[in-house]
Parts: structure tokens; sequence; C-alpha cells
């Protein structure tokens, strides 16, 4: 654990005290070596499913990916933020990439943690990295208004959280989630133990976010620089995911009929959303919105609480991360060329910039979940754990998946095909950069094909 | 010739993150080596190691 | 002010404060609360100003109630129990006047109307004085009289953090709105006082650190309202990056100091079966991060456009002292991670 968190730590000063010149590419091969070095994690032989203890963190199949995800995703943000931040005076721009390492250093800790409070603060730590990211650097005057949203719609959920976690330590006398497990069944019956369920997972299903609470993340995401976009669509929202499959074996038999509403409400979610989308002006607040949608089935996956619901969450989570990722950089490639987010301004991009578009099919394919990406291995378990519970669900999930192909294409017609309107013949190529960041992007989605396995989670 | 004194003033920086996964990959091997130790004291799970076995519990 | 007057008006302040923390008889302790209160007042009308005037006077006014009953329920106590001694209180209504006397003297809500407007009307360093130093005394009676009215405290707690946070919402003072801010820390110390009296001095301790960064923050960049805070950035930039986190600390975010006496606050209260109550002393601590968050914002989060030579102070060698600042804003920012230590040496 130590040898990936050490390093990371070791950035911020390499950040500073490298020379201007040589600033962005010294971070990015840093940040990329620490990736490559994350990937160790992956190799797990032990019996217990725990690896890489020491005394107060420890990965097991579940948080490898999200542990490699989160790594890996720095050197993107490094990647794609080198651009826009040219402009501004170099201390600005060490401050940024700190801000980003902090970032992850947080996730590490969080996506690292043995222990439910100490997981709750660094839950809570990457809410300030995260702001600042947003209001400090975004673009337009409504980040503001974006980051009070983010801010207090998070903070109201898990404050809650935080006090029933402190019950259940009192209850149970700890709350090590190598033993968890194994604590025997609690008794809850009265009014305040169901109250203590919804506070236990109120936090998670805000930060997924789920469908009703998920008014802040639209917001952030159009609001929030590139690598804010990216960090929240890729790991920021997987923390809820995470901490409802931690938390969750801990509210055993209250979960089976209080999950009810809400897992309809997360189906729900989904066909709204996509009905969102299909009528979006704005791209990056489809993409924000197709988010919305595909943690909801990762809502629905996790609280379903089979073996086959779960693995499909996690992998759901994973191929999400990367792919909405991607389609923000995509995004971001075309904002940074006209300077404006209306899909309307922008089409027929395929002339201009062909081998973008290239980029662009891939990515939509795998939002709207193409075999034999990971995208479709996760919603075809998803769905079939659903489908099992009962069997109405599948007109919700059926009707999602056929809206989110839907606005998929949309998207990518939109955007890349048609005629060329005048107003921007005259665009800047893309960079190799861009190429470089999408296809790091891209090629680990495609190569998870070949062995799905590292992102299965406990089902090996 | 190349200038190795300019080199190493301007490029010193880059030793720091190799240095920090030196040092965290040392202390993750101490402690792993104090967990082996505990199990090892269990009556569940303490065996002898063949020669060149990998300790499974890291 | 001559310097030897106000030199001599600083060792009584000193004076009356140590006199109450010394004292083991209740009539010593009040002696040193008036001692305190007279040796402020000069302090605090030193500019001649109709704002400082009425701060001055509305201070008194409020302290000499308090103090007078303070005075009632010691005669109270000794009319009662036969004896003077804080440390030995039986009867309830002693202790619940003195509770009451004691929540005036520090601006507990309800009774906190005085507080806004009186540090409104001073000058930032007599402020600072105000919010930290004054809160000693009457918590050094606090901590001894063991308060055992159970409701009574939970309903200060509550309603001060609610009104601490509440009422800082539109305002535009800094003063004012440190002044809400001191309000609703204040609940918090209140609300745990009767569980663990240690980890009230705890946050006591840390709400002073914390206060006394802020308000040399804004004592340094001579702001008393949020537009005057918007120039921050080109007079020190290195704080400006670093203000806001302190803010967010007084506001008490993870993973900064300010997260600790919340957090053992709040697991002290569920230890005693006051889950409720916790949670709604953490939702009202949204409030006050509400205008913690705005002053972020217009301090480092908006950069206003500016002409060159407006941008260029911090340029300008500063002839303030910096290290307390120094020194306090890291340990404002950076104790968490020594929680257990911290505990260890105030909880025995």
């Amino acid at each position: 654990m130590l040898k990936i968190l050490i390093p990371t730590l070791m950035l911020i000063p390499t950040t500073w005290l490298t020379s201007a010149k040589w600033l962005w590419p010294t971070t990015l091969a840093h940040s990329l070596l620490i990736a490559l070095a994350s990937l160790s994690w992956l190799k797990n032989l032990s019996e217990t499913g725990w690896t890489s203890l020491n005394l107060y963190m420890a990965t097991d199949p579940l948080s490898t990916p999200l542990l490699v995800l989160t790594c890996w995703l720095l050197p993107l943000m490094i990647l794609a933020s080198q651009n826009h931040t040219t402009t501004e005076p170099i201390n600005r721009q060490r401050m940024y990439i700190t801000l980003l390492t902090s970032l992850q250093i947080f996730l590490i800790l969080a996506f690292g943690a043995t222990e439910m409070i100490m997981f709750y603060v660094m839950f809570e730590a990457t809410l300030i990295p995260t702001l600042f990211l947003i209001t400090r650097w975004g673009n337009q005057a409504e980040r503001l208004n974006a980051g009070t949203y983010f801010l207090f719609y998070t903070l109201a959920g898990s404050l809650p959280l935080l006090v029933a976690l402190l019950l259940l330590q009192n209850s149970t006398g700890t709350l090590s989630l190598l033993t968890l497990q194994f604590s025997g069944p609690t008794i809850l019956t009265s009014f305040a133990d169901k109250l203590w369920w919804a506070g236990c997972l109120l936090a998670f299903l805000v930060k997924m976010p789920l469908y009703g609470v998920h008014l802040w993340l639209p917001k952030a995401h159009v609001e929030a620089p590139i690598a804010g976009s990216m960090v929240l669509a890729a790991v920021l929202l997987k923390l809820g995911g995470y901490g409802m499959m931690r938390i969750l074996p801990m509210l055993e038999p209250l979960t089976k009929e209080l999950s009810y509403p809400f897992i309809i409400f997360a189906l729900w979610g989904v066909i709204m959303t996509g009905s969102i989308c299909l009528r979006q002006t704005d791209l990056k607040s489809l993409i924000a919105y197709s988010s919305v949608g595909h943690m909801g089935l990762v809502v629905g996956g996790i609280l379903i609480q089979t073996p086959w619901g779960l693995t499909g969450a996690l992998i759901l989570m994973i191929a999400h991360g990367l792919t909405s990722s991607a389609l923000f950089c995509l995004a971001n490639t075309n904002y940074e060329r006209t300077h404006s987010r209306t899909m309307a301004l922008a089409r027929g991009l395929q002339m201009a910039l062909p081998l973008m578009t290239t980029w662009w099919f891939i990515a939509s394919l795998a939002n709207l979940a193409l075999p034999p990406l990971p995208n479709l291995m996760a919603e075809l378990m998803i769905i079939t754990s659903l489908f099992n519970w009962s069997w109405w669900t599948l007109a919700l999930t059926g009707t999602g998946t056929l809206i989110t192909a839907g606005y998929s294409l949309y998207m990518f017609l939109m955007t890349q095909r048609g005629p060329l309107p005048t107003h921007i013949i005259a665009l800047e190529p893309s960079h190799s950069r861009e190429h470089l960041l999408v296809a790091l992007h891209l090629l680990p989605l495609i190569l998870l094909i070949l062995k799905p396995e590292l992102i299965w989670g406990w089902t090996a | 010739m190349v200038n190795f004194v300019a080199l190493a003033r301007e490029h010193w920086v880059n030793i720091l993150v190799p240095m920090g996964f030196v040092i965290g990959w040392y202390f993750d091997r101490q402690q792993d080596q104090r967990l082996t130790a505990f199990r090892n004291k269990s009556a569940l799970f303490g065996r002898e190691l063949k020669p060149g076995e990998e300790v499974t519990w890291k | 002010m001559n310097p030897i007057v106000s030199c001599t008006l600083l060792i009584t302040l000193g004076l009356g404060t140590t006199i109450t923390f010394a004292s083991s008889h209740w009539f010593l302790a009040w002696m040193g609360l008036e001692i305190n209160t007279l040796a402020i007042l000069p302090l605090m009308a030193q500019h001649h100003h109709p704002r400082a005037t009425e701060a001055t006077l509305k201070y008194f006014l409020t302290q000499a109630t308090a103090a007078s009953t303070l005075l009632f329920a010691t005669t109270t106590n000794a009319w009662l129990n036969g004896q003077w001694d804080i440390q030995h209180m039986t009867h309830p209504l002693p202790i619940t006047l003195f509770t009451i006397a004691l929540a005036l003297k520090i601006g507990l809500a309800p009774l906190h109307i005085w507080l806004p407007e009186v540090l409104q009307g001073l000058d930032l360093v007599t402020g600072l004085i105000m919010s930290t130093w004054q809160k000693l005394a009457p918590f050094a009676l606090l901590l001894q009289i063991y308060p055992a009215n159970s409701t009574l405290l939970i309903m200060l707690g509550l309603a001060s953090t609610l009104i601490g946070g509440w009422g800082g919402l539109n305002q535009t003072q800094l003063r004012k709105i440190l002044a809400y801010s001191s309000i609703a820390h204040l609940g918090w110390m209140i609300l745990v006082l009767q569980f663990s009296p240690a980890l009230t001095l705890l946050t006591l301790f840390l709400y002073i650190i914390m206060t006394f960064s802020t308000f040399l923050v804004f004592h340094l960049n001579n702001a008393t309202n949020i537009n005057t805070l918007a120039t921050t950035w080109t007079k020190t930039p290195a704080l400006t990056a670093l203000t806001p986190l302190l803010l967010l600390s007084l506001g008490g975010l993870p993973p900064l100091s300010g997260f600790m006496p919340k957090w053992l606050i709040l697991q002290e209260l569920t230890k005693q079966d006051l889950a409720l109550t916790a949670t709604l002393a953490a939702l009202t601590a949204l409030l006050s991060l509400y205008f913690y968050l705005r002053l972020s914002y217009a301090l480092a989060l908006t950069m206003f456009p500016n002409n060159p030579s407006g941008t260029s102070p911090w340029r300008l060698q500063s002839p303030q002292i910096m290290y307390p600042l120094a020194l306090s804003i890291t340990a404002a920012l950076t104790l968490l991670p020594l929680t257990p230590t911290v505990t260890a040496l105030m909880m025995p």
C-alpha cells in the first residue's frame, strides 16, 4: 500500500521543485509510473481476499480495481489539463497539479481504508479538493452555485452517516472491514433502526447519485474543468457504490424490504435521465445525465445483493469510469476549439477532425454497451439479477437500455455526422496529446474484454 | 561531453518519486514480515514454508 | 492610546482571568470576572467612534447583568448550602442560575443578541480578544460547576448551533459573521459539557486557535466586510490559498483540525444515546458552513479583475509580524491526524 501512497505524496514536492520547462512532462511521467506500479495490486494470491495489509489499509478484489482506476486517472487528468492551463502563471499550474495529486492521495486512502470511520473521513476529505477544482478552476460564474450544490448535497447526506456509523461502533465495538462480515446479525425492528438504515445508505446514494438527489451532478460536471469532470465521473461517483457494497452486509435483515423503493427509484431514474439526455443540447450535461442513468443500474445491482448483481455493479463502475471519462475528454477537445458546449454549434466534426470521429465512435459504442465490451457484460449481469428478482424490472431496464442506445446515437450523429457548418471550418487540428489521452482511456477498456476477472470482484 | 553537474542540477527532482517508491516498498515489506511472524504463531495457520515458497498472505 | 495605559489594561485583563482561574471561592471568581470586564471596557472604547461607544455600552450592560445574576446565584448558593465553594455545588437552583448567567456572559443563544452588535463595533484586535480570551474565564467556571441539568444545556447548545448558523447566513460584515460563528462553536462546547468537560476544553482550544488565525488574516488584509476580501489575492497570495482551508476548518470539514472536536462530540453524544441531538447538531453545522463557504468564494475561489497596479501589492514587503499567524494556521489545518495524541492528553 505504502509503495503507491508514498510516491504519490512525493509527487507534490516534485511538482514544486521541478523547473517550469519540465513541469508537465515530469509530473505526467511520474504519475504514469505510479499508475503502472499500482497494477501490481491486481496480483492477489491471498486466501482471505485481503492483500497489501498494513495497520490501517489493505486491498481486496473489490477495492483493487477502483484503486487502480484512481491511479490510472491522475496521469490522464494531467494530460488533459495541459492545454487549458497554459495561460496561467507557473505557480498556479503547480497549484493545480498539487490539487489533483492531493485528490488521488485522499482517494487511495478512502478505497484502501480498512476501517469505516477512516473511509468516512477520507470520503469527506475528497470534497475539499473537488470543491476547489470546481469553484476555483471552472469557467463560468455559475460554478459557485455548482460548488455549493455539490458540497451541501453531499454533506447533508453524509453527516447522518457519521452519526449512524458512530452508533454502529457503539453497538458492535469495531468498524473494521476485515471482521465486519463475521459480526453477528443485529436485531433491527424499531422505527429508529429503519432511520438508522437510511442514514447508513443515504450518503452513498447521494454520492452515486440516485435519481432524485442527483441535481448536484450535472451542475458540477458542466462547470468543472476537464480534470474535475473526469475525476468526478470516473472515481468520485464510485466512492458511493464502493461504500454501499461495504456497508450493506451490516444492514442485512432490513435491506430486504427497505430497499424496494430505492431499487424502483434507481431504475425509474435510468429511464428519466435517458429521456433527459434525448433532448439535451449541452454536450457535457448529456454525458453527466448519462452517468446518472448508468449509476442507477449500479444502485439496482448493489441493492439486489446477489453475487451477480454485485459483480455487475463493480464491472459497470469500472467500465463506466473509463467510458464517461473518455467522453468528457472528447467533449473537452471540442470545447477547447469552439469554446461552446452546445452541440448544435459544433456539428459535422468528422469533416474537420476525422481521427477524432473514430474515438467518438468507440466511446459512444462503449456508452451504449456494445458487445463484447465490459459495459455490456456488466449491464447483462445487472439486468439478469434484477430480472431474477422480479420480472417487471425488465420493462424498466429494457426501455432504459433502448434509450441509452438512442441518446448515444444522437450524441454521435449530432457531433460528428452531417455537413460542417461554415463558422467552424478553421479548426485547429487534433493534437497527438489528445489522441494519446483518449487512447489511454479506451485501450484498457478494450483490453479488459480479454481478462474481465480483474474487475470481477469477489466472484472469482 | 555531457555536463553531468548541470544535468544533475536540473533533473535531481526526478529522484523523489522513485525514492518514495523504494521507501514505501521497504515499509510494506517490513509490515509483511511483522504480520507473517504473527500468523506463524497461530495454531491454525502456522506451518513450515517449503524452501523457496512465497508467503501467500502478503 | 498611551502605551503605559494600554499595557496596564492588558495586564489587568490577564489578572482578572487568572483570578477567576485560581479561585475556589465564588466571591473571588466573581471579582475576577468583574476586573476582567472593567479592564476591557477602555480597550473597546479606545477609538472615539459612535459604534465603538455603543458596543462598549452594550457590553458593559450585558456583562453587568450577567455578573449581578452570578452574584445573586452565589448568595443564593451560600444561603441554601452555607458555603461558597465552587466545586461543591449541590442545589439545582443556583446551578441553573449560574449556567444562565455564564451563558449570557459568553453569548449563548437565546442570550446572544448582544454579541454580534458588540463585535461589530470593535476593531479586529479587540474583537480577537473579545472572542477568544474573554471566553476563558466563564468556561473555567462552567467546567467546574458540573451542571447536571441536561435539558437546559442541550437546549442552549442546540439553539446556539442553530442560531449561530442561521444568523450568519445573510451577513456581509466579517465581524458579525465571526460573532455568529463564535455562537455556533460555543453551542457545540455546551452541548457536550455535562458528558465530557475535557472535550469542551479541547473544543474551546481548537476554536481559539482557529478564530485567532481568522482574525489575524482579516487584520492583515484590513478587511471588515466581504467585498474587501476580494482583493486579498493581490496582497498575500500564499495566505489566500490557505485561508479557504482555514474557513472550512472552522466549518468542521475533514481532514482539517476543525473536524476533530465535532467528531469527538458526536461520538460522545451517540454514546449517551442522544443520536437525534447529534444528528440535529451535525445538520446545523451545515448552516455555518454555508457562510464560511461564501467567504471562501469571495476570498480565493473567484478572482476579481483588477488593474495592473492593483494586482501588485504582494511585491511590497509587509511590515507585519507573521510568525504567530503561521503557527496558528498550521495548527488550525493539520491537527486531525494527531487526534489520538490530543485525546490522550486531554482525557487521561
